[in-house]
Protein backbone atom coordinates (compact mmCIF):
# COMPACT_ATOMS: atom_id res chain seq x y z
CA UNK A 1 0.00 0.00 0.00
CA UNK A 2 2.99 2.59 -1.15
CA UNK A 3 -0.66 4.89 -2.10
CA UNK A 4 -1.06 5.08 1.88
CA UNK A 5 2.00 6.12 2.99
CA UNK A 6 2.86 8.34 0.28
CA UNK A 7 -0.51 10.03 1.26
CA UNK A 8 0.53 10.24 4.60
CA UNK A 9 3.96 11.20 3.82
CA UNK A 10 2.49 14.21 1.77
CA UNK A 11 -0.05 14.95 4.47
CA UNK A 12 2.83 15.81 6.84
CA UNK A 13 4.70 17.79 4.29
CA UNK A 14 2.01 19.92 4.07
CA UNK A 15 1.49 20.56 7.65
CA UNK A 16 4.70 21.20 9.03
CA UNK A 17 5.01 23.67 5.74
CA UNK A 18 2.14 25.34 7.15
CA UNK A 19 0.47 26.07 4.40
CA UNK A 20 -2.49 28.04 4.74
CA UNK A 21 -6.30 27.98 3.06
CA UNK A 22 -7.38 25.55 0.09
CA UNK A 23 -3.89 23.89 -0.97
CA UNK A 24 -3.52 22.28 2.45
CA UNK A 25 -6.73 20.33 1.95
CA UNK A 26 -6.04 19.23 -1.58
CA UNK A 27 -5.52 15.70 -0.94
CA UNK A 28 -6.01 12.14 -2.75
CA UNK A 29 -8.81 10.70 -0.51
CA UNK A 30 -12.33 11.03 -1.69
CA UNK A 31 -15.68 9.21 -0.55
CA UNK A 32 -17.07 6.76 -3.00
CA UNK A 33 -20.62 7.41 -4.46
CA UNK A 34 -21.42 3.96 -3.64
CA UNK A 35 -20.04 1.88 -1.20
CA UNK A 36 -18.06 -1.14 -3.65
CA UNK A 37 -17.05 -3.96 -1.50
CA UNK A 38 -13.91 -2.79 -0.84
CA UNK A 39 -15.74 0.69 1.19
CA UNK A 40 -17.76 -2.01 3.63
CA UNK A 41 -16.21 -3.53 6.50
CA UNK A 42 -14.63 -6.86 6.33
CA UNK A 43 -12.74 -9.50 8.03
CA UNK A 44 -10.28 -9.28 11.01
CA UNK A 45 -7.02 -7.56 9.66
CA UNK A 46 -3.80 -9.73 10.03
CA UNK A 47 -1.06 -8.05 8.36
CA UNK A 48 0.23 -4.57 8.27
CA UNK A 49 -0.91 -4.00 5.02
CA UNK A 50 -4.65 -5.16 5.52
CA UNK A 51 -4.35 -2.32 8.79
CA UNK A 52 -3.55 0.44 6.57
CA UNK A 53 -6.12 -0.12 4.08
CA UNK A 54 -8.53 -0.62 6.71
CA UNK A 55 -7.78 2.57 8.85
CA UNK A 56 -7.84 4.15 5.33
CA UNK A 57 -11.27 2.36 4.58
CA UNK A 58 -12.47 4.22 7.99
CA UNK A 59 -10.91 7.35 7.66
CA UNK A 60 -8.85 7.39 10.69
CA UNK A 61 -5.13 7.50 11.13
CA UNK A 62 -2.93 3.87 11.23
CA UNK A 63 -1.70 5.22 14.71
CA UNK A 64 -5.13 5.29 15.95
CA UNK A 65 -6.56 2.04 14.06
CA UNK A 66 -7.27 -0.38 16.52
CA UNK A 67 -9.82 -3.53 15.50
CA UNK A 68 -11.68 -5.18 18.19
CA UNK A 69 -9.95 -7.99 19.77
CA UNK A 70 -10.64 -11.38 17.37
CA UNK A 71 -12.24 -13.55 19.22
CA UNK A 72 -15.40 -14.75 17.01
CA UNK A 73 -18.43 -12.15 18.79
CA UNK A 74 -19.11 -10.67 15.14
CA UNK A 75 -16.86 -7.54 14.74
CA UNK A 76 -14.42 -7.97 12.04
CA UNK A 77 -12.01 -5.46 11.23
CA UNK A 78 -14.31 -2.65 12.65
CA UNK A 79 -12.44 -0.18 14.73
CA UNK A 80 -12.83 0.05 18.51
CA UNK A 81 -13.82 3.30 19.74
CA UNK A 82 -13.47 5.07 22.96
CA UNK A 83 -16.35 4.39 25.02
CA UNK A 84 -17.71 8.04 25.05
CA UNK A 85 -21.00 9.34 24.66
CA UNK A 86 -21.75 11.67 22.37
CA UNK A 87 -22.57 14.24 25.62
CA UNK A 88 -18.91 15.11 26.05
CA UNK A 89 -18.56 16.13 22.19
CA UNK A 90 -18.14 20.24 22.48
CA UNK A 91 -21.56 21.77 22.52
CA UNK A 92 -20.14 25.38 20.68
CA UNK A 93 -18.20 23.63 17.81
CA UNK A 94 -19.98 23.81 14.29
CA UNK A 95 -20.44 20.10 13.67
CA UNK A 96 -22.10 18.40 10.82
CA UNK A 97 -25.38 17.02 12.39
CA UNK A 98 -25.18 19.16 15.75
CA UNK A 99 -27.77 17.19 17.15
CA UNK A 100 -26.11 14.10 17.06
CA UNK A 101 -22.59 16.11 17.64
CA UNK A 102 -20.81 14.26 14.97
CA UNK A 103 -19.41 14.99 11.57
CA UNK A 104 -20.06 13.58 7.98
CA UNK A 105 -17.64 10.59 7.61
CA UNK A 106 -16.43 10.26 10.85
CA UNK A 107 -16.34 6.81 12.25
CA UNK A 108 -19.34 5.94 14.36
CA UNK A 109 -18.92 3.98 17.60
CA UNK A 110 -20.07 -0.10 17.69
CA UNK A 111 -23.04 1.85 20.29
CA UNK A 112 -23.17 4.81 19.13
CA UNK A 113 -27.33 4.77 18.95
CA UNK A 114 -26.42 4.09 23.03
CA UNK A 115 -24.71 7.05 23.25
CA UNK A 116 -26.67 9.59 21.76
CA UNK A 117 -27.54 12.62 23.67
CA UNK A 118 -31.37 11.13 24.95
CA UNK A 119 -29.18 7.99 26.02
CA UNK A 120 -26.12 6.95 28.04
CA UNK A 121 -23.81 9.36 29.39
CA UNK A 122 -20.15 9.30 30.32
CA UNK A 123 -19.43 12.73 31.17
CA UNK A 124 -17.97 13.94 34.09
CA UNK A 125 -20.42 13.37 37.31
CA UNK A 126 -21.11 16.97 38.81
CA UNK A 127 -19.98 15.80 42.26
CA UNK A 128 -16.85 13.25 42.91
CA UNK A 129 -17.84 9.98 43.37
CA UNK A 130 -17.10 8.90 46.80
CA UNK A 131 -18.99 12.01 48.04
CA UNK A 132 -22.15 11.49 45.54
CA UNK A 133 -22.12 7.66 47.44
CA UNK A 134 -21.67 9.05 50.78
CA UNK A 135 -24.44 11.77 50.67
CA UNK A 136 -26.83 8.53 48.84
CA UNK A 137 -26.30 6.07 51.28
CA UNK A 138 -25.70 8.00 54.84
CA UNK A 139 -29.40 9.76 53.75
CA UNK A 140 -30.66 6.45 53.24
CA UNK A 141 -29.39 4.62 55.97
CA UNK A 142 -30.13 7.97 58.44
CA UNK A 143 -33.83 7.46 57.48
CA UNK A 144 -33.98 3.87 57.84
CA UNK A 145 -32.27 4.38 61.33
CA UNK A 146 -35.42 6.83 62.42
CA UNK A 147 -37.97 4.80 60.96
CA UNK A 148 -36.48 1.81 63.02
CA UNK A 149 -36.85 4.03 65.81
CA UNK A 150 -40.03 5.23 65.24
CA UNK A 151 -41.34 1.66 65.24
CA UNK A 152 -39.85 0.89 68.88
CA UNK A 153 -41.05 3.85 70.60
CA UNK A 154 -44.35 4.76 68.97
CA UNK A 155 -45.70 7.88 69.99
CA UNK A 156 -49.62 8.73 69.55
CA UNK A 157 -52.52 10.56 71.54
CA UNK A 158 -53.46 7.95 74.86
CA UNK A 159 -57.21 7.04 74.00
CA UNK A 160 -59.10 4.46 76.46
CA UNK A 161 -61.87 2.10 75.87
CA UNK A 162 -64.70 4.27 74.43
CA UNK A 163 -67.58 5.15 77.60
CA UNK A 164 -71.20 5.22 76.99
CA UNK A 165 -74.23 6.59 78.72
CA UNK A 166 -77.50 4.76 80.17
CA UNK A 167 -75.62 2.31 82.12
CA UNK A 168 -73.69 1.30 79.09
CA UNK A 169 -76.53 1.77 76.70
CA UNK A 170 -78.80 -1.10 78.98
CA UNK A 171 -81.75 -0.72 77.24
CA UNK A 172 -80.19 -0.40 73.67
CA UNK A 173 -78.25 -3.42 74.18
CA UNK A 174 -81.31 -5.39 74.51
CA UNK A 175 -81.47 -5.21 78.50
CA UNK A 176 -84.74 -6.02 80.32
CA UNK A 177 -87.01 -2.75 80.42
CA UNK A 178 -88.88 -3.87 84.05
CA UNK A 179 -85.25 -5.38 85.65
CA UNK A 180 -83.49 -2.55 87.39
CA UNK A 181 -79.63 -2.55 85.59
CA UNK A 182 -76.74 -2.21 88.27
CA UNK A 183 -75.55 1.51 88.04
CA UNK A 184 -72.30 1.76 85.93
CA UNK A 185 -70.55 4.92 86.35
CA UNK A 186 -67.72 5.66 84.14
CA UNK A 187 -66.49 8.89 85.56
CA UNK A 188 -64.32 9.59 89.16
CA UNK A 189 -64.57 12.93 90.79
CA UNK B 1 -11.42 19.18 43.88
CA UNK B 2 -8.02 17.60 44.03
CA UNK B 3 -9.52 14.79 45.43
CA UNK B 4 -12.14 14.16 42.95
CA UNK B 5 -12.93 10.72 41.85
CA UNK B 6 -14.65 10.02 38.87
CA UNK B 7 -17.63 7.72 38.41
CA UNK B 8 -16.67 4.57 37.07
CA UNK B 9 -17.20 4.36 33.58
CA UNK B 10 -17.51 7.75 32.99
CA UNK B 11 -14.50 10.55 32.16
CA UNK B 12 -12.80 12.81 34.32
CA UNK B 13 -13.40 16.27 33.30
CA UNK B 14 -10.64 17.75 30.89
CA UNK B 15 -9.26 20.57 33.21
CA UNK B 16 -8.50 17.52 35.86
CA UNK B 17 -6.53 15.72 33.47
CA UNK B 18 -2.61 15.88 33.36
CA UNK B 19 -2.40 14.81 29.94
CA UNK B 20 -3.60 18.29 29.01
CA UNK B 21 -0.95 19.83 30.70
CA UNK B 22 2.05 17.64 30.49
CA UNK B 23 2.70 15.64 27.77
CA UNK B 24 2.73 17.82 24.86
CA UNK B 25 5.28 16.39 22.83
CA UNK B 26 5.93 17.00 19.17
CA UNK B 27 4.31 13.81 18.82
CA UNK B 28 1.73 14.44 20.04
CA UNK B 29 1.13 17.63 18.32
CA UNK B 30 1.90 16.14 14.81
CA UNK B 31 -0.79 13.10 15.50
CA UNK B 32 -3.35 15.80 16.47
CA UNK B 33 -2.92 17.66 13.37
CA UNK B 34 -2.76 14.60 10.84
CA UNK B 35 -6.12 14.48 12.67
CA UNK B 36 -7.31 17.25 11.62
CA UNK B 37 -6.07 17.46 7.99
CA UNK B 38 -8.61 13.96 7.90
CA UNK B 39 -11.00 16.29 9.31
CA UNK B 40 -11.42 19.30 7.22
CA UNK B 41 -11.11 16.95 4.11
CA UNK B 42 -13.64 15.44 5.03
CA UNK B 43 -15.66 18.37 5.96
CA UNK B 44 -14.47 20.14 2.93
CA UNK B 45 -16.02 16.92 0.87
CA UNK B 46 -19.67 17.80 2.89
CA UNK B 47 -19.51 20.82 2.36
CA UNK B 48 -18.99 20.81 -1.54
CA UNK B 49 -22.06 17.96 -1.64
CA UNK B 50 -24.14 20.43 0.76
CA UNK B 51 -23.28 23.36 -1.37
CA UNK B 52 -23.92 21.99 -4.54
CA UNK B 53 -26.98 23.32 -6.17
CA UNK B 54 -27.02 20.63 -8.85
CA UNK B 55 -27.76 18.14 -5.97
CA UNK B 56 -31.09 16.49 -6.10
CA UNK B 57 -30.46 13.56 -3.80
CA UNK B 58 -29.65 12.77 0.00
CA UNK B 59 -25.92 12.96 1.51
CA UNK B 60 -24.82 9.68 1.51
CA UNK B 61 -22.35 9.18 4.66
CA UNK B 62 -20.37 5.81 3.91
CA UNK B 63 -19.46 6.05 7.52
CA UNK B 64 -23.40 5.29 8.42
CA UNK B 65 -23.06 2.53 5.94
CA UNK B 66 -20.00 0.90 7.16
CA UNK B 67 -21.96 0.99 10.36
CA UNK B 68 -25.24 -0.39 9.82
CA UNK B 69 -23.49 -2.73 7.89
CA UNK B 70 -21.16 -4.15 10.74
CA UNK B 71 -24.09 -4.29 13.36
CA UNK B 72 -26.17 -6.17 10.73
CA UNK B 73 -23.86 -8.74 9.27
CA UNK B 74 -21.83 -10.03 12.14
CA UNK B 75 -22.28 -13.48 10.92
CA UNK B 76 -19.76 -14.03 8.70
CA UNK B 77 -17.19 -13.38 11.41
CA UNK B 78 -18.62 -15.01 14.44
CA UNK B 79 -16.96 -17.91 15.61
CA UNK B 80 -17.96 -20.63 17.98
CA UNK B 81 -15.45 -20.33 21.07
CA UNK B 82 -16.24 -21.27 24.45
CA UNK B 83 -17.08 -17.47 25.59
CA UNK B 84 -19.55 -17.13 22.62
CA UNK B 85 -21.03 -20.66 22.85
CA UNK B 86 -21.71 -19.92 27.10
CA UNK B 87 -23.30 -16.11 25.86
CA UNK B 88 -24.85 -17.97 23.85
CA UNK B 89 -26.78 -20.65 26.21
CA UNK B 90 -26.83 -17.52 29.04
CA UNK B 91 -28.92 -15.73 27.25
CA UNK B 92 -31.13 -18.19 24.72
CA UNK B 93 -31.41 -21.54 26.35
CA UNK B 94 -31.21 -20.98 30.30
CA UNK B 95 -34.27 -18.43 30.32
CA UNK B 96 -36.27 -21.03 28.46
CA UNK B 97 -35.54 -23.86 30.70
CA UNK B 98 -35.88 -21.99 33.96
CA UNK B 99 -39.01 -20.02 33.27
CA UNK B 100 -40.74 -23.38 32.16
CA UNK B 101 -39.79 -25.03 35.33
CA UNK B 102 -40.80 -22.01 37.79
CA UNK B 103 -44.22 -21.10 35.73
CA UNK B 104 -44.86 -25.38 35.88
CA UNK B 105 -44.37 -25.96 39.42
CA UNK B 106 -46.06 -22.53 40.44
CA UNK B 107 -48.96 -23.29 38.07
CA UNK B 108 -48.95 -27.01 39.14
CA UNK B 109 -49.19 -25.94 42.97
CA UNK B 110 -52.01 -23.18 41.98
CA UNK B 111 -53.85 -25.93 40.56
CA UNK B 112 -53.54 -28.21 43.66
CA UNK B 113 -54.73 -25.72 46.44
CA UNK B 114 -57.82 -25.01 43.96
CA UNK B 115 -58.57 -28.56 44.32
CA UNK B 116 -58.07 -29.06 48.31
CA UNK B 117 -60.16 -25.82 48.33
CA UNK B 118 -57.02 -23.66 49.99
CA UNK B 119 -56.08 -20.99 47.48
CA UNK B 120 -56.55 -17.12 49.38
CA UNK B 121 -57.33 -15.27 46.61
CA UNK B 122 -57.26 -11.74 48.43
CA UNK B 123 -57.40 -9.33 45.53
CA UNK B 124 -60.43 -11.11 43.70
CA UNK B 125 -62.64 -8.95 41.49
CA UNK B 126 -64.79 -11.73 39.54
CA UNK B 127 -66.80 -14.40 41.40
Amino acid sequence: MAGVVGFQRWVRALTRARVAGMPALLSASRAASGPSKGMLPGPYPNTPEERAAAAKKYNMRVEDYEPHPDNGEGFGDYPKLPDRSQHERDPWYSWDHPDLRRNWGEPMHWNFDMFIRNRVDTSPTVVPWHTACKHLFGFIGFMLFMFYVGEQFPAYQAVGPKQYPYNNLYLERGGDPDKQPEEVKNYEI
Amino acid sequence: MADYREAPLATRPKTLDPDEYFNLSPDLRRAEEERAAIRANLKRQYQLQLNNPHRKELIEDPALTRWVYARTNPYPHFRATPKTSLLGMLFGVVPLIVLYYTFKTDRDNREEQIKAGTLDRKFKLSY
